[in-house]
């Protein structure tokens, strides 16, 4: 009996502090506060140095995806011949199936160009299967929204 | 199993628990035979959620096979990332640092908080009481966003690896941990103030589902099921894993293996756990937390491995067997899940209906990971 | 009501004489009021029930610490319109194996039993369609069984096991606590010597019956709450186990019958409750019916606290309870009401009586339902004694 009292008594109390700050939020108005390091959909990234993407095509990220769900192929870098860029090769095409993708990151650790991020994109949802395949362009907008938003730099590794 | 033969006979009735049900926890389904309100006879189904974990790892490289750990038993993704590093690290014979351990030992604790506190809404709402439930997902949601800001994902966070973690924490890890301590013992308090003592909840839960402490072992029950009988088991404990011999903390043990000392013993896990978080966020060492293996393959020499470690649910082992190649050539799982489930048919023999849902939720199984 | 009144003045010249000679064209008139103010009691019902269905969104949501509903105008007030508004655009399957007849027939029986206890629930002297005199409470504990008959053919109809399991503790339940509820209707008008709502009402202007039979009103909230299947006597649709019982099978403008029915009898036994034990629509500067709307919402907030707070009994833990505590007390109840009503005590002696019981009732309620409690206690004892014999 004491702890059905005292149980009513807590779910007063909670009504009240619900009353004056609810737990939840509306959502469109009150949009998803992400992490710093939440990883959304992968995008590319863009070298503003260059104006080109960093990604060269190399497959590393495309072997190491456990699910498979990228495709992409390389092509001569047009830069590379008026020397205004050092990349020999540069991505031709690129698309990843955002409905196969885990979001598990393994791309983004194993590139070795700082090509790939993980952006803050969460909110993809679409009507069609096919919305989701991101080709190249698709990609580095969102890659370029989550330089923008974040200040994005590329690590000096190489 | 006719329980009377006198002129009031009745006939049985089969029912069908699931697998679209409210209170199977995901895709199980039990075939009751009942006798009115009686349960007399049990038969479980699973598969409903089969993906072939164990086959698919087989194809995968080992530092990927963590994503599918993380999708196995979902709601203790880093204590499952935890045992199959582990595993790995002891085919290659490589140490991680002591910052990695203890970092990991950290997230594991407050994982086993955020999955005890899920089963505290779960047994709540089984019970008929729907507001445990959105009182303990406000502690679940704080830990996961702790994670968040910590692996980037809220569940699957594929933040461990072989030999290290993905990244250093975050600069603010050790203020963020303290800071979320005493809101996390409080929403404890919240959740499971509506439950634990309520007589309601008490007449619903003691002397239910009675598993005696031999027939647990026999059952190869594990985990709080096991403790909730009086046996005093832990992997932490008997023999401790990773860092789990530097930390002072008790293993709450039950009396009568009834659903409310299942339920006790999480409850006093969850206080243990914040104990050991906090002895391990003082005296977090310094140090890296890169892999000594950096992004090279990883190809351990041929040979076999079996590693256990204590997730919420209970012991999970995990055998690997390598064949020199940089893929596991076999790979089994012991999922406490499963093992916790099987118990199920003597555990619902003789019970009433309303009672199978409440034994079923204080076996607390992830049926990911009975599936696999 | 309206129409009640229109027919009284029409009626005049027969009143005045007597009214020993009525025509047809008189029945036809009477039948045409009784008509508009059934009309008009139903539009009430269905406002009232709009109003509990959001009511009970928002107050659980706020129980919770959620939101409620919000989205659909301000603070959400249009949620039970376009709850109803979806429900009834929504297919209406009828599953094959179901007895048609039975299948469609059994919500209209729920919903009609329902509004039939309304016609003689007065809001003040003045508003009701039906005050029966003489009958009032008999007509109330006679139609209020009639529901019961519906969830089982729902059950029974649909073809489910679920909704068999379901119909059938619907019947055990609610047969079950029908009979303390009917005692203490009893008592009310054993004490009362009348059948009248609004006599009852009437009655209990300087004390509320509430202080003369505590027992009485403890018993007939529980049953009530009982009959209609409030947590934490939710058996017979219980979400977590049978699903929803007799109502799995039903979607659609079926399912909002039921709904419809299951909140008017919540209204019902909350205004019940009023009349019988909390005064009615008596209270002071307000008028009346704005007094008998607030002791029924508070007495229906008081459901809902209840439904947020507390876990589901299990049936036969329900029928234990039923049997063994509610039942035998609803007897003393009647005895102490006519020992009171033979020797013309006053009125504190009956509640010295009532109170006798309801300490009675919780020291019951409380050994049965601590049992398990005053165990894990034992227990906690013995384990601190292992450790102290350990740390020595
Ligand atoms: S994203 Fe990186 S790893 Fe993938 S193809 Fe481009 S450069 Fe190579
Ligand atoms: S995040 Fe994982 S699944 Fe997605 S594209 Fe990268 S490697 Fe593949």
């Amino acid at each position: 009996m004491l702890s059905t009292v005292k149980g009513m008594i807590q779910t007063l109390s909670s009504t009240f502090r619900g009353l004056r700050g609810p737990v939840t939020k509306l959502y469109p108005e009150n949009p998803t506060v992400v992490q710093n390091r939440f990883m959304g959909f992968p995008g590319l990234t863009w070298d503003k140095n260059v104006d080109e993407p960093f990604c060269t095509g190399c497959m590393v990220c495309i072997r190491n995806c456990p699910t498979q769900c990228m495709t992409a192929t390389m092509k001569d870098n047009p830069k590379f011949a008026d020397e205004s860029s050092k990349r020999r090769k540069i991505v031709d095409e690129f698309e990843i199936n955002l409905n196969r993708c885990i979001l598990c990151g393994i791309c983004v650790n194993v590139c070795n160009f700082d090509a790939i991020v993980m952006t803050h994109e969460h909110e993809e949802s679409g009507i069609s299967r096919d919305g989701s395949r991101m080709n190249l362009s698709g990609l580095l907008e969102i890659g370029g929204r989550y330089q923008t938003q974040t200040g994005w730099q590329p690590s000096s590794k190489d | 199993m006719m329980q009377d033969n006198s002129e009031n006979q009745t006939i049985d009735m089969m029912l069908n628990m699931g697998p679209q049900h409210p209170s199977t926890h995901g895709v199980f389904r039990m075939e009751l035979r009942i006798d009115g309100e009686k349960i007399i006879d049990v038969k479980p189904h699973i598969g409903y959620l089969h993906r072939g974990s164990e086959k698919l790892s087989e194809g995968e490289q080992y530092h990927q096979v963590v994503t599918l750990f993380d999708r196995m038993d979902y709601l203790a993704n880093f204590n499952n990332e935890l045992v199959y590093c582990m595993a790995v690290e002891r085919l290659l014979d490589i140490e991680p640092s002591k910052r990695t351990e203890y970092i990991r030992v950290i997230l594991c604790e407050l994982n086993r908080i955020a999955s005890h506190l899920l089963y505290v809404g779960t047994i709540g709402l089984d019970a008929g009481a729907m507001t445990p439930a959105l009182f303990s997902f406000i502690g679940r949601d704080r830990i996961q966003t702790l994670f968040e800001s910590i692996s980037g994902a809220r569940m699957m966070h594929n933040y461990f690896k072989i030999g290290g973690l993905k990244e250093e924490v975050p600069t603010d890890f050790v203020s963020m941990v303290k800071g979320i301590m005493p809101e996390i013992r409080q929403d404890i308090d919240q959740a499971e103030k509506l439950l634990t003592f309520n007589e309601i909840f008490l007449s619903r839960t003691k002397d239910i589902g009675v598993i005696t402490a031999d027939q647990a072992i026999d059952y190869g029950l594990t985990g709080p099921c096991l403790r909730g009988s009086g046996v005093n088991y832990d992997v932490r404990k008997s023999e401790p894993y990773s860092v789990y011999s530097d930390f002072e903390f008790d293993v709450p043990v039950g009396l009568d293996g009834d659903c409310w000392d299942r339920h006790w013993v999480r409850i006093k896990e969850m206080d243990e756990s914040l104990k050991i978080v906090e002895q391990a966020i003082n005296n977090l060492p310094d140090g890296d937390v890169e892999s000594s293996l950096g992004r090279r393959l990883i190809r351990p020499s041929a040979g076999e491995v079996y590693v256990k470690a204590e997730n919420p649910r209970g012991e999970i082992g995990v055998y690997i067997v390598s064949d020199g190649t940089d893929k596991p050539y076999r790979l089994k799982v012991r999922p406490p899940s499963f093992c916790n489930l099987s118990a199920i048919e003597p555990l619902l023999q003789d019970s009433w209906i309303a009672d199978s849902v409440v034994i079923l939720g204080s076996l607390d199984i992830v049926l990911g990971e009975v599936d696999r | 009501m309206i129409g009640r009144m229109l027919s009284y003045q029409l009626l005049c010249s027969d009143l005045d004489t007597g009214a020993t000679v009525r025509f047809m064209s008189d029945y036809f008139q009477d039948a045409v009021s009784t008509l508009i103010s059934l009309l008009t009691l139903f539009s009430f019902l269905a406002v009232m029930v709009l109003s509990l269905v959001w009511l009970e969104r928002k107050a659980l949501g706020r129980l919770q610490l959620r939101l409620g509903p919000t989205r659909t105008g301000p603070f959400g007030l249009l949620q039970p319109i376009a709850d109803a508004v979806k429900l009834v655009l929504k297919e209406d399957i009828v599953p094959n194996d179901a007895e048609r007849v039975i299948f469609w027939v059994a919500p209209i029986i729920v919903v009609i039993s329902a509004f039939m206890l309304w016609v003689t629930i007065p809001f003040t002297p003045g508003i009701v369609v039906e005050n029966l005199e003489n009958m009032g409470l008999f007509y109330i504990g006679a139609v209020g069984v009639i529901g019961i008959l519906g969830l089982v053919l729902a059950g029974w109809g649909s073809a489910n096991k679920y909704g068999v399991i379901g119909g059938l503790r619907a019947a055990a339940q609610l047969i079950s606590y029908e009979i303390p509820l009917i005692m203490v209707l009893i008592s009310v008008a054993i004490v009362t010597q009348t059948f009248n709502l609004v006599d009852i009402v009437n009655l209990q202007s300087p004390v509320p019956f509430v202080l003369v039979l505590p027992l009485g009103f403890v018993l007939f909230f529980v049953a009530g709450l009982a009959e209609v299947g409030r947590t934490p006597f939710d058996i017979y649709f219980a979400e977590s186990e049978i699903v929803g019982g007799p109502f799995v099978e039903y979607s659609g403008a079926h399912w909002a019958v039921f709904f419809l029915s299951e909140y008017i009898n919540t209204f019902a036994i909350a205004t019940l409750t009023v009349l019988l034990f909390l005064g009615g629509w008596s209270g002071p500067f307000l008028p009346s019916i704005v007094w008998l709307l607030i002791k029924i919402y508070a007495v229906i907030l008081l459901i809902f606290w209840i439904r947020g707070t507390l876990p589901r009994l299990r049936i036969d833990q329900l029928m234990a309870f039923a049997w063994k505590v509610m039942v035998p007390l609803s007897f003393y109840l009647v005895v102490c009401c006519s020992v009171y009503v033979f020797y013309e005590m006053p009125w504190w002696a009956l509640t010295v009586m009532s109170l006798f019981g309801l300490l009675a009732v919780g020291v019951i309620i409380y050994r049965y339902i601590t049992a398990p409690a005053r165990k894990v206690a034992e227990v906690r004892e013995r384990l601190r004694s292992l450790q102290m014999t350990q740390e020595e």
